[in-house]
């Protein structure tokens, strides 16, 4: 039987914990419960020269995510382009929302509609494919 | 088309995602790669972040903790349109990332390979029990086809309706070929409801 480790990349074995929650002030749960892996973000001002007042200082990772949204990007590659970890990313990206600088596009619910995704989207999604 | 946001504000596309599942080791990261429009992605979570607390940081500066990867990639559908599509942790005792995974998917892939076939009956069980569309893709790349297509169903015990495709996960018509399948597998969905509404 494999080891449950096997396969699983250990680059960062020796890296620390501590530091993702460093970025986030301690925190360590996302504010927001509705961002998902492929939420889009884009960013929809210009982030201030410094800080304004009421805002959370922004880290240079948020910086970062200003700078890789500016076409949108779905929450998990901004996760992989920050080498974080998807909550760590989540807490970052929901703090450029609440402070207004990203605004987000939760990806289609198909619960709301029968389980499955409009004949319109197949029919789209089919057609690119095809061009591949 | 009008899948693009309504606001003036945000011009971003509608995403999409397929999950790409099936045993350790049966080409999900491959598939993933041979159709994504960019090398395949990955991205990590902590197994257990939630409980994680600040305070028990002291003194572990140092310390690894366990993270899960999840490979991915990209398909530009068009303008207002992209699809994603996500490797599944091959291991079971990852699976309570998979609501995280499953929600707002359109369907999934579950690739088996015919020398460990029951490596992806864990796939193929969840699934099943969820209700979610897949269909089976098998991995031929090792040129291996030692078992017929009705041997495979009945040792996958798959319902008749699942479409079965053989596929090389290395090869990006075949990827694409089988991505199409789901594509067919969900429109015929499609029809049956609308030809027998459930309520």
């Amino acid at each position: 039987m494999k080891h449950w480790t096997e396969g699983f990349d250990d680059d960062h074995a020796d890296e620390p914990l501590v530091r993702p929650y460093t970025i986030t002030g301690g925190r360590t749960t996302p504010e927001r419960d509705d961002l998902t892996l492929i939420t889009l973000v884009t960013v929809i001002s210009e982030a201030p020269a410094d800080n304004g007042p009421g805002l959370r200082r922004l880290q240079p990772e948020h910086r970062t995510i200003l700078a890789l949204c500016k076409q949108p990007l779905a929450v998990a590659e901004i996760a992989s382009a920050l080498n974080l970890p998807v909550s760590v990313t989540k807490i970052l990206i929901g703090d450029l929302i609440e402070a207004g600088h990203v605004r987000s596009r939760p990806p289609l619910a198909f619960a709301q509609a029968g389980g499955l995704p409009g004949m319109s989207i197949l029919e789209a999604v089919r057609d690119g494919l095809r061009k591949l | 088309m009008g899948f693009a946001s309504s606001d003036p504000g945000v011009r971003a596309p509608l995403a999409v995602k397929i999950l790409v599942a099936g045993g350790f080791g049966v080409g999900k990261t491959t598939l993933v790669g041979s159709v994504s429009e960019v090398a395949p992605l990955r991205t990590e979570e902590y197994l257990t972040h939630a409980s994680i607390g600040v305070d028990d940081l002291e003194g572990v500066s140092g310390k690894s903790t366990t993270t899960v990867a999840l490979d991915f990639g990209r398909i530009t559908i068009n303008s207002e349109l992209v699809l994603y599509l996500f490797g599944t942790p091959g291991q079971e005792r990852f699976w309570f990332m998979w609501n995280d995974l499953v929600n707002g998917a359109m369907g999934a892939v579950v690739l088996v390979d015919t020398r460990r076939l029951e490596v992806s009956f864990a796939s193929i069980d969840f699934f099943e029990s969820r209700g979610i569309p897949f269909v089976v893709g098998v991995n031929c790349f090792h040129g291996v086809r030692d078992r017929t297509q009705e041997e495979i169903r009945r040792a996958l015990d798959l319902d008749p309706q699942v479409p079965l495709v053989l596929c090389d996960a290395r090869d990006r018509a075949a990827g694409r070929d089988v991505l199409l399948a789901l594509i067919d597998h969900l429109m015929a969905a499609h029809a049956r409801a609308a030809a027998h509404p459930v309520s």
